[in-house]
């Protein structure tokens, strides 16, 4: 009884005091009962008020998000600014931030990702005029999503490393499971990636079943050093020689290269590989609804999608008049699964938490 | 108690106050008014008359409240939902989590002695060595980097010197070393955090009476002897100490882990993915407890080892010269270690430095701006306005939040105070991670009661000023707790007879307070104020989940930079916040002029 006392008198016995003193005591902490400054521009729908500024969920690199936000800024007069996080945090952050979203519009990551948040209710429907000019393949029929470019995963090697463990180039996903690669291959984890969400989701489908596919990572665990949290950062750790292997998206693995990191090679697995088609699509409850429509509209066009190759980002454009990189992955070479983004994006939740569950903690 | 409060609350005294202050503790039974409440109240009345003393007291005790107990209370409410009782039981039962604390556990303790070894190891030599006094200096300094660095810089320098591809390793000896995992932990973590040790048990070292390494040596013990009978069973508490708030500090570390840690999973790993994968706050409130416990029992425990250790070096002043160690066959080896110590240290921020101005550290070595381009003038601007900004607010509440909570608890006559100082003390104990946690569950929607909002939102880019707010608490409570240490020591120093001759000469506490207290404890509190600055703009663990698109934290791009391997990106990120931090500290140290507990923390060196 005594300790209680002495543990609470200090913070219940100075309020008494204030009371008996009958101070109109200002507490501070409670002071500034800032009314939540109500949306201005936002939500008023009379004689669309020019928009003042979008914060963009970006997915891709850093350096494209800077890009892209710095483009749209200098043609709408927009201040557009944005939060670079992977898909598995983006998803996360929107889910956080449900009833008070910090984003307008979500740029990148695969779109099994905006599956996800639409099965979520996360997502906002919204078909934008340009989009009649994407694929049907690489859309949502309900605007839930459209898509902006694509991209192949594929097998980004060292060849110097390779070579002083005598081991090929991988050419397929069974190369990689070679006892001398133990602690060589490195793939981001599919919780916070969509790169490697992309991945395990490939071995679904090429292996026919989410049990098989588990059965391939747990023989594929043996030989990884890391998971990373970002999608593109096991490309980094082939290039400074951290790892032989690394499973990326492709275009990351040229981009890298032609940064510098002049021993990268790409290769792919001939049985198929996963590929991804990054997405755009409003949020729901955005705060600024009006510069996000304006964001998608823009995104879509052939111009904003040849920005990605002057920062060495080498996706396929999704617009089919936009200017195809040189650079850029030639699809009709490879071998490509048969990608069901809705079916990946359902399952995302269940195969992200086994994965965390059956495989990063297995030993090794 | 309620009783006495009700009709002040019909009254309509400040309600507001009265409940917010009241509310968390409602986990105690309503106490019934007794003979020892009495005592209480009256103290407290007695207390009341100096209103200076009331406000602080209330400014105190609500900041502890609010700040600290809440968010707290909000993780353990969460874990102890029904939701959060399955997750525990997950912890317990499978072998999967059993491992993730053992190797938590490891880890903690492979840090903990490696890191108060070296750090022993540097006071050591440093007090009782004989070696040259330019050598000791530069010891010294080499020792204190660490303190104005990000937790993780270390770390990737390590993989740029150590890697499998390693400048070193692989560059000079050819050979491809496996650094990621428990030994690449072990060596980063303590060259992080080992400074706290060196600077404590410096400061034991110095206090021991040389009196009676003198006895010793007069009976006829050897040099060796004597250390091992003599000094360090006088060092044990210190050691002890040191040893747990290294362990309390490698398992609350995010950053390493996630940058060096492969695949060796820890408590504090796995609860970040779990909130940045899942956002599953339940798991996370889970692990959070898990890793609480251990962690506040621990640093009770050390600060009580640590209170033994200083009444040791207080009972005497030192009566003669500290005899310095001069046999060659103790010097040469204890100095060399001691050196290729320090060494190592410029080796690292050596790197760091180099992999600022280069493509790509080892890979491509052509000189560039590009990095700095991209802090100083992209986005990495923004994080870095917003960092210094948000710590130079932070600073100097803590400092002064410090000082008064130090002045409550040692000049303060009420029963309770020791209550306060282990509030403020939270702050530092509990892991970083966790008030990330408590703060998105307690202030992630307004605090009401009764249909009256006490407290708005807070986190999160819809909440007030972007969710700075947040992040500026989260700086203060990190860094008061310092403060309030510093403050206690000093105010422990001064005699309280020359605050009371000021009050008989008729000045009232307030005059007194600034007249004669302030300037007495000043070095302290500038002391805290530099701490305080260099812990905001380096704190990683607590502030990642609550940072918005409207504030950028510069810790937060170098981890982010790091992780998606744009080394040359985080080196330059790191090399801009040190400068900061020096910068800041400079400007503190010359805007006082004379002596700041910083200037006479290296002028102590002998």
């Amino acid at each position: 009884m005594k300790s209680l006392k002495i543990l609470i008198a200090p913070f219940v016995v100075p309020a008494l005091l204030m009371l008996a003193a009958c101070a109109p005591a200002p507490a501070p902490t409670a002071a500034p009962v800032a009314q939540p400054t109500a949306a201005p521009a936002a939500a008023e729908p009379t004689a669309a008020p020019k928009p003042e500024k979008l914060t963009v969920l970006c997915t891709p690199q850093e350096d494209w998000c800077q890009a892209m936000t710095k483009a749209f800024e200098e043609q709408t007069g927009i201040k557009t600014s944005y939060v670079r996080l992977s898909s598995g945090e983006s998803l996360a952050k929107l889910r956080a931030t449900k009833d008070n979203p910090e984003f307008s519009v979500w740029w990148g990551g695969p779109a099994d990702g905006f599956v996800a948040a639409a099965a979520e209710d996360l997502l906002e429907p919204y078909v934008s005029p340009n989009a009649a000019d994407i694929p049907a393949a690489q859309k949502d029929p309900n605007g839930i999503w459209t898509g902006v470019y694509v991209g192949a995963l594929g097998f980004c090697s060292n060849k110097d490393v390779l070579a002083q463990l005598g081991v090929e180039k991988p050419n397929s996903w069974d190369d990689l499971l070679d006892p001398k690669l133990k602690g060589q291959v490195a793939i981001a984890h599919p919780a916070s990636s969509g790169t490697a969400y992309t991945a395990v989701w490939t071995q679904v489908t090429r292996l026919g079943g989410i049990d098989q596919a588990f059965e391939y990572l747990k023989q594929l665990h043996q030989n990884v050093l890391q998971y990373t949290k970002s999608g593109s950062a096991p490309g980094q750790m082939a290039g400074r020689g951290e790892v032989a292997v690394a499973v990326i998206f492709s275009h990351d693995c040229v981009k890298f290269a032609d940064e510098g990191m002049t021993a990268l090679e790409v290769s792919f697995p001939e049985e198929g590989t996963g590929y991804e088609i990054g997405g755009v699509a409003l949020i729901k409850n955005a705060p600024e609804p009006e510069a996000a429509k304006m964001w998608i509209d823009w995104v879509l066009t052939a111009q904003a999608q040849e920005i990605g190759p002057t920062v060495k980002s080498y996706q396929l454009p999704t617009n089919p008049n936009a200017k195809v990189s040189e650079r850029s992955v030639k699809l009709s070479e490879v071998k490509l699964v048969d990608y069901n983004f809705d079916e990946a994006g359902k399952n995302r939740k269940a195969i992200t938490q086994r994965f965390e569950d059956e495989i990063t903690v297995a030993p090794q | 108690m309620y009783l006495r409060a009700a009709p002040l609350i019909q009254r309509g005294c400040a309600p507001s106050l009265y409940l917010s202050t009241l509310s968390p503790m409602r986990l105690s039974r309503p106490l019934a008014p007794t003979i020892g409440w009495r005592r209480v109240w009256r103290e407290y009345r007695a207390l009341a008359r100096d209103p200076l003393y009331l406000i602080a007291l209330v400014a105190a005790a609500l900041f502890v409240l609010a700040a600290i107990l809440y968010p707290l209370i909000a993780t353990l409410g969460q874990a102890a939902s029904s939701e959060g009782a399955r997750v525990l039981g997950d912890v317990l039962r499978r072998p999967v989590y059993h491992r993730i604390i053992l190797n938590t556990l490891v880890m903690g303790l492979l840090v903990a002695g490696v890191g108060t070894g070296v750090g022993f190891l540097l006071a050591f030599v440093q007090v009782r060595v004989a070696a040259p006094a330019w050598l000791k200096r530069f010891i010294h300094l080499t020792a204190l980097v660490p303190v104005v660095s990000p937790p993780f810089a270390v770390a990737v320098a390590t993989i740029v010197l150590f890697g499998r591809s390693g400048l070193i390793t692989y560059g000079v000896f050819g050979a491809r070393t496996d650094i990621y995992g428990l030994p690449g932990l072990t060596i980063v973590m303590t060259l992080s955090f080992f400074t706290v040790a060196y600077l404590s048990l410096s400061g034991l070292l110095r206090g021991l009476d040389p009196a009676m390494d003198e006895a010793a040596t007069n009976l006829g013990a050897s040099r060796w002897h004597q250390f091992r009978t003599v000094t360090l069973p006088m060092l044990l508490p210190g050691l002890g100490s040191s040893f747990l708030l290294l362990f309390v500090e490698a398992v609350a570390d995010l950053g390493n882990p996630l940058v060096l840690g492969g695949n060796f999973t820890v408590l504090a790993t796995r609860l970040y993915l779990a909130i940045v994968g899942e956002y599953d706050l339940t798991s996370g409130s889970v692990l959070s407890v898990v890793l609480l416990i251990p962690s506040v029992l621990l640093y009770f425990l050390q600060w009580r080892l640590a209170t033994r250790a200083s009444v040791v070096t207080i009972t005497g002043k030192p009566t003669g010269r500290v005899l310095l160690i001069t046999d060659k066959r103790a010097v040469i080896p204890l100095v060399g270690a001691a050196t290729a110590i320090a060494l190592f240290i410029v080796l690292i921020y050596g790197t760091l430095l180099v992999g600022a101005f280069v493509m790509s550290l080892g890979v491509n070595n052509t000189f560039t701006l590009k990095n700095f381009e991209f802090v100083l003038l992209g986005y990495g601007a923004e994080a870095m306005i917003d960092t210094s900004f948000m710590s130079a607010i932070a600073t100097p509440l803590a400092g002064v939040l410090g000082m008064v909570i130090a002045f409550l608890v040692v000049r303060g006559r009420f029963l309770g105070r020791s209550a306060l100082d282990l509030g403020t003390m939270l702050g530092i104990a509990v892991p970083g991670t966790i008030f990330g946690i408590g703060y998105l569950l307690a202030f992630n929607n307004p605090t009401t009661l009764g249909g009256v909002t006490l407290i708005p939102k807070l986190t999160g880019g819809a909440a007030v000023l972007g969710g700075a707010l947040a992040i500026v608490m989260v700086y203060v409570i990190r860094s008061t707790p310092a403060g309030l240490r510093a403050g206690v020591a000093a105010l422990q120093q001064i005699d309280p007879a020359i605050e009371e001759a000021s009050v008989s000469l008729g000045a009232d506490q307030a005059l007194t307070f600034r007249k004669v207290t302030l300037p007495l404890i000043r070095p302290a509190f500038f002391s805290g104020l530099i701490y305080a600055f260099a812990r905001s703009m380096t704190t990683v663990s607590a502030i990642l989940f609550l940072t918005t698109p409207e504030t950028r934290i510069m810790t937060q791009q170098i981890l982010n930079e790091t992780e998606a391997g744009r080394f040359g990106n985080a080196f330059a990120y790191v090399v801009v916040l040190i400068a900061i931090v020096l910068v800041v500290i400079g400007l503190l140290s010359l805007l006082i002029g004379l002596s700041t507990g910083a200037e006479r923390e290296a002028v102590q060196t002998p």
